[in-house]
């Protein structure tokens, strides 16, 4: 799975490249070797998940509330950052146990589609994110249903851990209203150090997802604003 | 600042419509507990055999026609379990509350002299998954039998674990002639 994902990490790494080098070539048949000037002025914008309070009503014992926020750079790329908290509660007859985490994840976005004017922040993107998160694991109760010689139970300790995933994401926002944002990712997630999860696997990772695989779907819907300023002449 | 294009606008409006509809499939599907699709309960399996002839040094798998086996889960208490049709391969479990256990092996149901197999083990606690929970793996330390119509037991495979399709851990043999 992480050879998936670094493949595709070079694939969205080396096409833009790729693309820009064709662009590039195409220009100095016709023109001479001029840098391309930047015509988008600066743009900060900061989100919110609003499918984690939606989850939050319909999923019981999780909780999550999660932020994302980006500033274009040039030639269509982003800085883009997420974070949030979050926790769970497994209240299963045979296993109980509490789990909270915070979670920061940073790279970049890379708009697909080239804009036809320098006002349009809208379109469809795909990027990359390296992601961690601190986890306090309570203690966890189980028992071990053996209809034949009787169940038996037992108590695991409490623990403190930290996750890294790496990310590919991809997705699509438009500008509702003047600097009002909306859109969505999709995003693969790919666990890093899952290995640490081999004696209690937390259910649910806020930012993360599902603790007990070691890739997972996730979809995110922001709403966002966008703080804009020109660029120096 | 200007809004995107009528054109982009449509096409946007679908791609963000689509993402809500997938936003709420998703979460629709991920609210109940998994099902646990692994076998939740360690298995001991068993090969019974028997020797062609008293000279041969090759064994050849005895079919025990109605096998009874009983778990001694207390002193005075055995849990017997009838296999009603012929095999040579049978599975048992473990106590996962104690480091030993023994098992009464009929060879036939119509045998009524039992021999006692106990095993001697060490416990493991081992995670399965959030679906399944957890159970207990094992690793065979001694087996001991008496020898009423079983010779000898050997351990092939000394770790008990879920995997079905693990080596057996167990090669019994019978004495000929049962």
């Amino acid at each position: 799975m992480l050879r998936l994902a670094f493949s595709l990490l070079l694939l969205c790494t080396t096409l833009p490249a790729f693309a820009q080098a064709t662009a590039d070539t195409a220009s100095s048949d016709t023109t001479s070797a001029i840098p391309k000037k930047e015509i988008a002025g600066h743009q900060f914008v900061l989100g919110i998940d609003i499918i984690s309070p939606v989850r939050n009503m319909l999923v019981t014992g999780q909780n999550g509330y999660q932020f994302a926020a980006d500033y274009y750079l040039h030639n269509e790329f982003y800085l883009a950052a997420e974070g949030g908290w979050g926790s769970s509660d497994v209240t299963y007859d045979d296993l109980k146990y509490h789990t909270s985490n915070a979670y920061f994840s940073a790279g970049f976005n890379k708009i697909l589609l080239p804009r036809e004017d320098s006002t349009d922040w809208g379109g469809l993107f795909m990027g990359l994110r390296l992601g961690a998160a601190p986890i306090q694991r309570s203690a966890a109760t189980y028992t071990i249903i053996d209809s034949l010689w009787g169940n038996t139970s037992g108590t695991i300790a409490p623990k403190n851990f930290t996750g890294y995933w790496m990310e590919i994401t991809a997705g699509v926002r438009v500008e509702l209203y003047k600097g009002l944002l909306a859109g969505w990712n999709i995003r693969g997630k790919f666990m890093m150090n899952g290995k640490q999860f081999n004696d209690l696997a937390p259910l649910y990772i806020t930012g993360y997802g599902r603790g007990d695989k070691n890739a997972v779907f996730d979809i995110n819907f922001y709403l966002s604003y966008a703080v804009r300023w020109k660029r120096k002449r | 600042m200007t809004n995107p294009k009528p054109g982009m606008q449509v096409s946007f409006g679908s791609w963000l419509l689509a993402g809500v509809v997938a936003c709420f499939a998703f979460w629709g599907c991920t609210q109940e507990r998994q099902p646990c699709l692994t076998p939740k309960t360690a298995s001991l399996n068993m090969e019974f055999v028997h020797y062609a002839t008293d000279s041969a040094t090759t064994t050849i798998d005895t079919a025990l026609p109605m096998a009874i086996f009983g778990a001694i889960t207390a002193p005075d208490t055995v849990k017997y379990t009838l296999y009603k049709s012929p095999s040579a391969n049978f599975t048992i479990s473990l106590s996962p509350d104690a480091d030993s256990c023994s098992w009464l092996v009929f060879t036939d149901s119509f045998y009524v002299r039992p021999d006692t197999i106990s095993f001697k083990y060490q416990r493991k606690l081992q995670f399965l998954s959030n679906a399944c929970g957890f159970t207990y793996f094992y690793s065979l330390s001694s087996v001991q039998t008496t020898h009423k119509s079983i010779d000898s037991v050997l351990i092939t495979n000394p770790s008990v674990t879920n995997n079905a399709n693990a080596t057996k851990q167990l090669k019994i043999y019978v004495k000929t002639g049962i």
